[in-house]
C-alpha cells in the first residue's frame, strides 16, 4: 500500500469518525431516537411438515435499538392480518428467547388475552402494544417486561405480555395498562398465568383483571 | 431510561419505507409460501371432506331403523287371538323336517322336535328382584316356600301322641 493510499484511508476514517450534527450537514442530518434496550423480532413459522420441531420453526428475524430502526422493520414485515394461521410474532428484549425455559422467563409469567378481532383491527392493536412495550410506557416502575407475543389462531388471535416475575403488585399495574392498550372493555378479562404452570393443561390464571 | 408515548412514537414514523438490515423479501416469500401451502391443504381437505364425501353423523338424525319382526297375531273364528312366533331355528328345522320326510323318516320324530321347541319357547325365565337382594328377605319367592316350616311342634298334640302310649304299654 502506497503512502498516498494510507493517507486517503486515514482521511476517510477521520471523516466517518466525526459525530454527525446539524452543523456538519443540515440536509442529511439524521438523529436516531435510542430505545431503552435492544429488541429482537422472532417469528414462529407454522409447521408444514410433521418432522419440523419447535426449534426449527422459531427463528430470530432481526434486531433494532432505535425508534427509526423499529419503524423500518415494522414497515418491511407482513402485517398480522397477512400472516398464515398458527404464526407467531415475538418481540423480546435483548437476547431473551421467547421460551418459558429461558432463564429470564423461568420465574415469570404472561398476561394473556384472546381477541376475536381480525384484519386491520388486529394490526392496530398489535402496533399499539409494540409501541407501548418498546416505548416503556406499559411498565412505569421498573422493567418487568421481557417481551410480547402475538399468536394468529383460527379461534381468535392471542396477545401475551411476558414478564420477569409473577409478583402480584407490579403485575396488576402492568395488567391495567395492557388492558387500556388493547382497548379491552369492562367485560373483557385479562388473565395472568405463571410459566410454572405452562405444562398444566387445565391451569387457572393467578391474577384476573 | 428513554421513554416514548404511543403518540410520540407515531409522530416519528417515516412516510417512506426505510431499508432494513435483513432480507425482508426472503422473509415475505417464506410467509407467502406457507400461506400457499396452507391454502392447498385446505382445498385438499375440502375436496376429501366435502358435503358428498362426509360420513354420516350420529347426532343429526334419529336412530337407524331396525326391522323388528313382530309376532303374527292370528284371530280365529271365535275371536281368540294367538301369537304365532317363528324363530329362525324353527324355520330351519322345518326345512330339515321336509328333507327328512322326503327321505322317508318317521312322523313321530317330527312331532318330538316340534314339542321340544314349544317347550323351549314356553320356558319362563325367572329373575330375582334386585331390590330384595340386599335385604334379609330371600331374593327368590321359591326360596320362601322351601324355607317355610311346614310341620310346627304342637306341645298338646305331643302329650297325647301314640308314642307315649306305646312306652306305657312296655
Amino acid at each position: 500500500m502506497s503512502v498516498e493510499e494510507v493517507a486517503q484511508k486515514l482521511e476517510n476514517v477521520s471523516v466517518s469518525g466525526e459525530p454527525k450534527t446539524v452543523l456538519s450537514d443540515a440536509a442529511e442530518f439524521e438523529v436516531k431516537h435510542p430505545l431503552n434496550t435492544k429488541w429482537t423480532l422472532w417469528y414462529t413459522k407454522p409447521a408444514v411438515d410433521k418432522s419440523e420441531s419447535w426449534s426449527d420453526l422459531l427463528r430470530p428475524v432481526t434486531t433494532f435499538q432505535t425508534v427509526e430502526e423499529f419503524w423500518a422493520v415494522f414497515q418491511n414485515i407482513p402485517e398480522p392480518h397477512e400472516l398464515p394461521l398458527k404464526s407467531d410474532y415475538h418481540v423480546f428484549r435483548n437476547d431473551v428467547r421467547p421460551e418459558w425455559e429461558d432463564e429470564a422467563n423461568s420465574k415469570g409469567g404472561k398476561w394473556s388475552f384472546q381477541i376475536k378481532a381480525k384484519g386491520t383491527e388486529i394490526d392496530e392493536l398489535w402496533l399499539r402494544t409494540l409501541l407501548a412495550v418498546i416505548g416503556e410506557t406499559i411498565d412505569e416502575d421498573d422493567s418487568q417486561i421481557n417481551g410480547v407475543v402475538l399468536s394468529i389462531r383460527k379461534g381468535g388471535n392471542k396477545f401475551a405480555l411476558w414478564t420477569k416475575s409473577d409478583d402480584k403488585e407490579p403485575l396488576t399495574k402492568i395488567g391495567a395498562k395492557f388492558k387500556q392498550v388493547l382497548k379491552i372493555e369492562e367485560d373483557g378479562l385479562l388473565e395472568f398465568y405463571p410459566h410454572s404452570s405452562a405444562n398444566d393443561r387445565f391451569a387457572q390464571p393467578t391474577i384476573v383483571l | 431510561m428513554p421513554r416514548y408515548t404511543i403518540e410520540e412514537l407515531l409522530q416519528l414514523k417515516p412516510e417512506e419505507i426505510q431499508p432494513v438490515n435483513f432480507d425482508a423479501v426472503e422473509f415475505k416469500a417464506l410467509i407467502e409460501k406457507v400461506k400457499q401451502l396452507q391454502a392447498l391443504r385446505e382445498e385438499e381437505y375440502q375436496h376429501g371432506h366435502g358435503h358428498f364425501n362426509r360420513r354420516r353423523s350420529s347426532h343429526h338424525h334419529g336412530r337407524p331403523k331396525v326391522n323388528k319382526h313382530k309376532p303374527k297375531v292370528v284371530v280365529d273364528e271365535e275371536g281368540w287371538a294367538t301369537f304365532e312366533t317363528k324363530t329362525a331355528t324353527e324355520e330351519g328345522q322345518e326345512g330339515s323336517n321336509d328333507e327328512n320326510s322326503a327321505t322317508g323318516s318317521s312322523i313321530n320324530g317330527d312331532k318330538k322336535t316340534k314339542s321340544s321347541d314349544s317347550l323351549v319357547q314356553e320356558t319362563v325365565k325367572v329373575r330375582p328382584n334386585n331390590k330384595n337382594i340386599s335385604s334379609s328377605r330371600p331374593a327368590d319367592n321359591r326360596d320362601i316356600i322351601s324355607d317355610k316350616q311346614i310341620h310346627g311342634f304342637n306341645a298338646f298334640a305331643a302329650l297325647g301322641s301314640d308314642d307315649d302310649d306305646s312306652e306305657d304299654d312296655e
